[in-house]
């Protein structure tokens, strides 16, 4: 056991961990924050993505211990259970979800990087949108509607920042 | 699946780290990024005892010293697309990084675990052996470089002893300007390469004075075209001479024959993508 301290969505707890335990099962596990999915548990669908940080990573290739005195974020961080951040406004107008197993991977993975794009005022080319979410499998959507509420998200920004 | 149970050691130091190394021996291993080595773990084909978690170590230099460029082991695989040094004199190395995986994964693997994981079709190994890197590594004992015509060994084994581990990668900056590309075909973007090809040429004009040529995913080791290489010296590259040089190149190689691919298209592979690799170096020049 190792005493890890990490903060999951603002609440901050101090564990004994064992070592082999992942980041995605203790988030579910001991903060109750269900928001982490676990798709595959060997880092190929995504799903699992969370902010250590800010940053994203994926939670079933990184041990809770190695997160001692982090900050983790979880898709409920974005817009709360109303779903009002922008990027969830726009999967959901856009029909960027169906089952939505897939949902809070592909928005921990795109929040910083529609946040980026916005920032340098650049519209990604539908390509680039592609390879952004390539980390991320959905298995319902054909990713069209996911790569549309990218975009919505983005020109919605920029087009406000205009006015 | 989840892992079997390890025991935890956060290096803070390379002297601690080695000494855990040394001291754990065949039972312990390195953790850097995690992005091949907890999905091993999860999937119990790898159960190491102690891991010793070397993320805290200051090993993400990048840095020249005279005609060396030293690529620290925990250089994280995005960091070459704004690495200015990397573009000039690297083309190919950069033109690798973009098919690394997705960009989360490039966010945190890095080039001391890629080449130490050694998986057969990767693309650091590969441009490694495409530069004639020099790979360093470390143990209680002392610093061993070696080449990385050396290192990889076979799929998933390197020439690393127990208790070792690698501090950095150096490649020689190249005299004259080179030209350089990477291409591969994988099944989806980001996954692992069927076949990758690397090149770099130098060229006066159209006129190649020296080509290199290596390949990920044929064989259980990155391989290097001498007979393609050869051939290129002091001919004019044209789509003709590029196909020639691929099918010299895959008559020189035993490929693989498994789930991903047969041996037969991998060879179709070699021809098309090297022939591809070499045009996109020429163009580059421009
Ligand atoms: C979905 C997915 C897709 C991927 N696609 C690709 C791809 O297309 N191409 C590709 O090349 N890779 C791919 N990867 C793997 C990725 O590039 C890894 O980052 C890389 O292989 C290992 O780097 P790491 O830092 O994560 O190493 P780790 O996973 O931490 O370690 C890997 C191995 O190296 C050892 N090790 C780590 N650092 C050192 C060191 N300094 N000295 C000695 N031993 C060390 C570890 O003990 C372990 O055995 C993919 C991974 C995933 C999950
Ligand atoms: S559950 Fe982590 S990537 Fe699939
Ligand atoms: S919405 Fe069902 S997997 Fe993506």
């Amino acid at each position: 056991m190792t005493q890890t301290t990490l903060t999951v969505n603002g609440q901050t707890r101090t564990l004994e961990v064992e070592p082999r335990r992942l980041l995605a099962d203790i988030i579910r596990t001991e903060f109750d924050v269900s928001g982490v999915h676990i798709g595959c548990a060997h880092g190929v669908c995504g799903c699992c993505t969370v902010h250590i940080d800010g940053i994203p990573r994926l939670s079933c290739l990184t041990f809770a211990v190695q997160c001692d005195g982090k900050e983790i974020n979880t898709v409920e961080s974005l817009g709360g259970f109303d779903a009002t951040h922008v990027l969830q406004q726009a999967f959901k107008s856009e029909h960027g979800l169906q089952c939505g197993y897939c949902t809070p991977g592909f928005l921990m993975t795109l929040a910083p990087y529609v946040e980026k794009k916005v920032a340098n005022g650049e519209m990604p080319s539908d390509e680039e949108i592609r390879e952004a979410i390539s980390g991320n499998i959905c298995r319902c959507t054909g990713y069209h509607g996911i790569v549309a509420a990218v975009r919505k998200a983005i020109s919605n920004q920029l087009e406000g920042q205009q006015a | 699946m989840r892992p079997a149970a390890f025991e935890y050691h956060r290096a803070a130091s390379i002297e601690e780290a080695l000494s855990l190394l040394a001291e754990f021996g065949e039972d312990g291993r390195p953790i850097a990024g995690g992005q091949s080595l907890v999905p091993m773990m999860n999937l119990r084909l790898a159960r190491p005892e102690h891991l010793v978690d070397i993320n805290s170590l200051e090993l993400d230099k990048i840095e020249r010293t005279g005609d060396t460029l030293s690529l620290g082991a925990l250089v994280r695989h995005e960091r070459y697309f704004n690495e200015p040094l990397i573009a000039e004199h690297f083309p190919a190395f950069l033109d690798a990084a973009h098919w690394i995986g997705h960009p989360t994964i490039r966010r945190h693997g890095s080039l001391g675990g890629s080449i130490s994981h050694a998986d057969p079709s990767a693309e650091l190994p590969c441009v490694c052996v495409l530069h004639d890197a020099t790979i360093v590594a470390r143990s209680v004992n002392g610093e061993r470089r070696i080449p990385a015509s050396e290192f990889f060994i076979s799929a998933y084994v390197t020439a690393l002893e127990p208790g070792e581990m690698v501090v950095a990668v150096e490649l020689p900056i190249p005299q004259r300007k080179q030209h350089g590309a990477f291409i591969e075909i994988a099944e989806r973007m980001g996954d692992f390469a069927v076949i990758g090809i690397g090149a770099v040429l130098e060229l006066d004009g159209d006129t190649v004075l020296d080509a290199r040529i290596a390949c990920a995913g044929a064989e259980l080791t990155p391989v290097r075209a001498a007979s393609a290489e050869q051939f290129l010296k002091g001919r004019q590259l044209t789509e003709e001479v590029a196909q020639e040089a691929g099918q010299l190149f895959a008559q020189s190689v035993d490929p693989v024959n498994d789930y991903r691919s047969s041996a037969e298209y991998r060879r179709h592979l070699i021809v098309q993508l090297t022939s591809r690799t070499l045009m996109r170096a020429m163009k580059s020049k421009a």
